[in-house]
């Protein structure tokens, strides 16, 4: 963790120079911790009389030399930290030793950023585009992952409906599977559906990483579009925190993170447990058709009446930390169990009132680091882990329901969509290992490896005979990469090097044109290995100022599910080819101290992407399902932008908005000799402008501390097509989406908030994939209080 | 005029004129007679309806376009048209209505109802929700649509009548495709389509397994049969069959066809298989079942012969005997679902076959109208729209003739139907 707080450093400010130097043999020296016991890497150490000042080493250790005896105050300061004031009396001919443990601030991360120039010393460290997430201010509010995301410039996030429905994350206009998810840096893909971002509140994580575009090589991934890292807490003493939350739909959200760690033995235990559970009946705007007749009710208000979902998951794990051979080794297993109604099909014609799932989640895992390994600079992770959960499609109803409800049934067997109880097991296994590198004279070089793996079995009891699921459907992926980094002053420079390797192995029909006869199965492998590569560099013009520009030459892999399908509203495609695209990101981050008081920060980015074989979802011929897809050639031109205020620890405004221009490449359709008629027409059924605006007030109440913030949040979607914007006159579209937030929180001291949330409070009607609607006005409270 | 007793081919029929016409192409609807007993406004709208859909890998729907003339000129989706939410849409006219079905396989979708207003533009007259059907035909004032079990475990055909007077399912039921096909080894039957002959349906159907990995394989592939139902009861009558052919039409297409007698002709692909190979051991022909007759007659056309090695693929009737026949090379022929490309002019009163001229170059072909193809109403024109890989048209065939020109182009699409649609009476 200390890696991104290096980002975050400090400056030194040399705040009071004071006068004598007397017999100087004296020696200071000591250890800056934070709050957990984590050795604070990069703290300013100030001395007071003498201003001088040093910064802490990886160790957390500082030290000063040749001091006359005599009483010196000392200052410490770090990023986020409250700093800390000591005095302390020096004596000649001994060593003097001073530790200190900064608290946390409960000044967010970000604010404290933009008031440091020396930030830039330490931001140098990346070349890449990223931005942090701080997710511990967010901690008192009932956001899961998912949503905490979607107010980040450049990021918007679609789902089918309310708690635990499907999700996908767009990224600077990458979506899907372009943009890989990772939780301390082990790919998140594969965790199946009771682990998914939006069903993981938001207090499971410390902060989030969000890489746009060019990816560190050490996450190890074919994220074609960018990535988000989740860093979990991990904490390295004793905790004990817990939060609940009520709200609308009759949304209960517990969550409790526990942590043991012996401060002799480094022995540790840590458990994470959530819950989630929701009715999801908020209120649809739909026509809703009379069962028997067919005829429609114009404009009903009905509510969702088959959308139950929780889910329960322990995250627990126990090891050693600390210890010579490793910073960290834990084993571990993540249990959990979800339950899941279906109310809708890809479109909401499709009613569904009996048909549900069930799923769940035993994954064993392992995770080793250890810093300066043989020899110092050599840092190396290692992690695996393997999923032995199953899934269970369960649909034997033979019925037709209508948005009231009400439904026909048919006296044979059948399903809502498919007769089915069919189970399946997905065998994911992955296993990454890192290795980095750091010289002295600041080079830097970096080996990752990810494999995958995927075996999906399963049977249906209602179907033994049907060897349709009997067949093997394996998937291996393997990316290998390497990476050189050189780190300078004022600028730093990376170039890196992938190997994309993919094998699936199916069966295939051969005569299965429209349910055409024969039962002739014959097995394929499908294999690519191909190499793609890149650079990255950043650069100082001042010390306020930044650029960034990298390329990339990328191929983003299929899924498992979108080779496979996810057995809902997901159809595989076994054909499905890896895209591959040209990224060119260009970015500047401009930071401007107008006084103590008033600061801003600026980010502007733009970039430009070519995609071959670009993977979209479109909905199957009979849009009942989605189904990925490879649909030729895409372009994004695109531009962002983010502006933040802040004035004193009060006041913090911030803006950010997204442009993307998605333009079809392909100019001739397969078959055709003349220019496609949608050629460099805006790719349908994506939003290409959006925005968030945030504003957070907090002011003091009371004594000890006692605080209240005021936060609110616009988001804005502008309307887009679904289908072609270039084709007819008379079109259906996803109208203009506005929403507004507001959440209230009172800190009664450091250990207790509570919170009250309305989201959406204009009720506006919301949209997401293919004009499903999404909840409307909603109110939750939230307790959140911390033990220890 | 209120006899219907002329049924063409599946969207012909929808379309054709309101009561003040005497055509002897007949085809009158009685849906479109004015209630008030008055005369139609002689200067009625009419306009030709015609879809397309954008030629794209995704995201496309299908655009419902109007004009005037389908013999020249062009017109584009570009900017024009107005969207049907789905890809995979089946239309069909009936009583001054165009109706625009979407196939969702097992899920109910919603049907839009369009109407022509004085203006000519085309107004949304409603929306109801159908189940996705197999087979759909006007009857009477009625849509009759068929949902079609595919499954021995469920041998059931759902059918729904629905009114497009109210534009509401009237009247449902099911029938036994088991009990109907009456076979020892339990095949069931599966209709290929819906034909009205005055007050019965006939709905000829093929046999089908329905299980075993082979749903729509059969191990009797040399019979055909149609069984009858009254209309609107839908009681069931009879089955007429035959053992000259195999069945009588295929998987979504129409095999019968009445002329203007009342004769109805049968046309068989004899393209039935058995765990995926070709078994029908009889040629594409042609039979007939004369008007109220219980059996059918000695009539019988060999296409296969009259062709050189050709199968009907699906057929359009221009009247007077003569068929448009869309052709498929059997040699060549690789699955029971079509794709045939030539088009060729069949006389079933003189017996005749002449293949159709002035055509683009089948290899050159990628989509053609199989259905929803618009015969003129003195039945010499037949209007197909055929898409190449340089663009989409509209075809002019010429029936007595046997020559094709080129008409209408359709920009920036591949035309899904064409019809007509007059300016209701309402």
């Amino acid at each position: 963790m200390s890696l991104s707080f290096r980002f975050f450093i400090l400056p030194i400010f040399l705040l009071i120079v004071s006068y004598a130097s007397m017999a100087q043999n004296a020696t200071l020296s000591g250890t800056v911790f934070d709050d957990n016991q984590v050795p604070v890497f990069g703290a300013s150490v100030v001395l007071s009389k003498t201003g001088k000042g040093v910064m802490t080493d990886e160790a957390g250790a500082y030290s000063f030399q040749n001091l006359s005896a005599g009483t010196y105050k000392i200052q410490v300061s770090f990023i986020g930290y409250r700093t800390e004031v000591s005095q302390t009396e020096i004596r000649t001919n001994q060593a003097n030793i001073l530790n200190f443990s900064l608290k946390e601030s409960t000044y967010n991360l970000n604010e404290v950023t933009v008031t440091g120039k020396s930030i830039v010393q330490q931001v140098k460290d990346k070349a890449f585009n990223v931005g942090v997430i701080d997710a511990k201010n967010l901690h008192h509010t009932s956001l899961d992952l998912a949503h905490a995301l979607d107010r980040t410039s450049g990021i918007r996030v679609r789902e089918s409906g309310g708690v635990g429905s499907q999700l996908d994350i767009s990224l600077n206009g990458f979506r899907g599977n372009q943009v890989r998810f990772f939780i301390d840096g082990i790919p998140m893909e594969n965790f199946g559906s009771a682990f998914q971002l939006n069903n993981i509140p938001v207090g499971l994580a410390e902060r989030m990483e969000v890489y746009k575009g060019v990816v560190p090589i050490s996450l190890g991934s074919d994220a074609l579009g960018g990535a988000i890292n989740i860093i979990t807490n991990s904490y390295a003493k004793n905790h004990l925190d817990f939060s609940y939350s009520y709200g609308s739909f009759n949304t209960h959200r517990t969550i409790v993170n526990a942590i043991y760690v012996s401060p002799k033995s480094g022995f540790t235990v840590q458990a994470n447990a959530f819950q989630n559970y929701s009715d999801n009946n908020y209120k649809m705007h739909v026509d809703v058709a009379d069962i028997n007749t067919g005829e429609y009710f114009r404009d009903q208000t009905v509510e969702r009446f088959h959308d139950n979902y929780h889910n329960e998951t322990v995250i627990a794990q126990l090891g050693v930390v600390n210890k010579p051979y490793a910073d960290r080794l834990l084993i571990g297993a993540t249990l959990g169990k979800n339950y899941r109604e279906i109310q809708t099909g890809a479109r909401v014609t499709g009613v569904f009132g009996a048909w549900h799932r069930k799923g769940n989640i035993i994954m064993p895992s392992l995770k080793y680091s250890k810093k300066n390994l043989f020899t110092k600079g050599l840092d190396v992770r290692l992690n695996a882990n393997y999923n032995l959960g199953s899934e269970q499609n369960i649909d034997t109803l033979n019925r037709r329901y209508n948005w009231f409800g009400q439904f026909r049934e048919y006296p044979n067997e059948g399903g809502e969509r498919s007769y089915s109880l069919y189970k399946y097991k997905n065998n994911t296994g992955i296993a990454t290992a890192n290795f980095e590198y750091n010289s002295k004279d600041r080079h830097k070089f970096a080996l990752s490896n990810t494999l995958n793996t995927f075996d999906r079995k399963g049977d249906d009891q209602l179907n033994p005979d049907n060897n349709q699921y009997d067949q093997p459907r394996k998937n291996l992926k393997n990316i290998l990469g390497f990476g050189y980094t050189l780190e300078q002053e004022k600028y730093n420079v990376s170039i890196f090097a992938k190997n994309y390797f993919q094998q699936n192995k199916f069966t295939r029909r051969i005569d299965d044109e429209n349910y055409g006869p024969g039962y002739e199965y014959v097995d394929f492998i499908n294999t690519f290995s191909s190499l793609g590569y890149g650079s990255a560099a950043s650069y100082f013009i001042n010390d306020n100022l930044q650029i960034k520009a990298s390329y990339e030459k990328s191929y983003r892999l299929p899924e498992s599910n979108e080779l496979f399908g996810d057995v809902i509203n997901l159809q595989g495609n076994i054909d499905l080819k890896p895209e591959h695209s040209n990224n060119y990101n260009l970015g500047s981050s401009l930071w401007v101290r107008l006084n103590e008081y008033n600061q801003f920060n600026l980010n502007a980015s733009g970039f430009y992407r070519d995609a071959k074989d670009f993977i979209r979802p479109r909905l199957n011929n009979n849009q009942v399902m989605l189904v990925m897809d490879n649909l030729g050639s895409v372009t994004s031109l695109g531009v962002e932008g983010e502006i933040r205020y802040q004035h004193k620890n009060s006041l913090n405004i911030g803006a950010n908005v997204t442009y993307q221009d998605l333009r079809n490449n392909t100019k001739y359709e397969a078959g055709q000799t003349t220019e496609s008629v949608v050629y460099r027409d805006r790719i349908p059924n994506m939003p290409y402008f959006y925005g968030n605006a945030d504003a957070t007030y907090t002011l003091a109440l009371g004594p000890k501390n006692r605080r209240l913030s005021i936060g609110y949040n616009l988001l804005y979607v502008h309307a887009f097509y679904l289908y072609w914007p270039s084709r007819g006159s008379d079109k259906l579209d996803i109208p203009e989406q506005i929403s507004h937030d507001l959440t209230l929180t009172y800190f009664f001291n450091d250990n207790l908030q509570f919170t009250l949330e309305a989201r959406n409070i204009a009720d506006q009607d919301l949209y997401d994939n293919f004009s499903l609607q999404k909840p409307g006005r909603s109110f939750t409270g939230k307790i959140r209080y911390k033990v220890f | 005029m209120k006899k219907v007793n002329l049924f063409f081919s599946l969207l012909f029929m929808g379309l054709l004129f309101v009561g003040c016409s005497s055509d002897d192409n007949g085809g009158n609807n009685p849906g479109t007679e004015n209630p008030t007993g008055e005369e139609p406004q002689p200067e009625e709208m009419e306009k030709y309806v015609v879809t397309a859909t954008p030629l794209a890998t995704e995201g496309v729907a299908d655009y419902i376009l109007t004009t005037d003339d389908l013999s020249s000129g062009s017109i584009s989706t570009e900017g024009n048209g107005i969207e049907q939410d789905g890809t995979y849409r089946y239309y069909v006219t009936n009583n001054d209505k165009f109706f625009s079905l979407l196939y969702g396989q097992g899920n109910p979708g919603a049907v839009t109802t369009y109407g022509l207003n004085s203006e000519g533009e085309l107004e949304l007259l409603s929306d109801f929700q159908a189940e996705t059907v197999q087979a759909f035909e006007a009857v009477d004032d009625d849509i009759l649509m068929m949902k079609i079990s595919r499954s021995s475990d469920a041998p059931f055909a759902y059918w729904y009548r629905l009114d497009t007077n109210s534009l509401q399912i009237a009247a449902e039921g099911q029938i036994n495709t088991q009990e109907l096909a009456d076979n020892e080894n339990g095949e069931i039957a599966f209709f290929s389509w819906i034909t009205q002959i005055d007050d019965k349906v006939y709905l000829p159907y093929f046999l089908v397994k329905g299980c075993c990995d082979d749903r729509f394989g059969t191990e009797f592939p040399d019979e055909a049969h149609v069984a009858v139902y009254s209309y609107p009861e839908m009681e069931y009558v009879e089955t007429i069959s035959d053992d000259r052919t195999s069945f009588i039409g295929r998987y979504f297409v129409n095999g019968l066809t009445a002329d203007e007698n009342g004769d109805a002709y049968a046309f068989s692909s004899a393209v039935a298989t058995n765990a995926g190979e070709f078994n029908s051991t009889l040629p594409s022909a042609i039979t007939r079942i004369p008007n109220g007759s219980s059996s059918f007659d000695s009539f019988y056309f060999n296409l296969e012969q009259a062709s050189g090695g050709y199968v009907i693929d699906s057929h359009i009737y221009a009247g007077n005997g003569k068929f448009v026949g869309i052709m498929q090379n059997k040699a060549e022929m690789t699955s029971a679902y079509g794709g045939g490309k030539e088009f060729a002019i069949i006389d079933v009163y003189n017996e005749t076959f002449e293949w159709v001229s002035g055509l683009p170059d089948p290899s050159t072909i990628t989509t053609l109208t199989y259905r929803n193809n618009y015969v003129s109403e003195d039945g010499k024109t037949v209007y197909v729209g055929i898409t190449t890989e340089t663009g989409s048209f509209v075809y002019n065939i010429d029936v007595d003739g046997a020559a094709a020109t080129q008409g209408l182009e359709v920009e920036g699409g591949v035309i899904t139907a064409l019809h007509s649609l007059k300016a209701s009476a309402e």
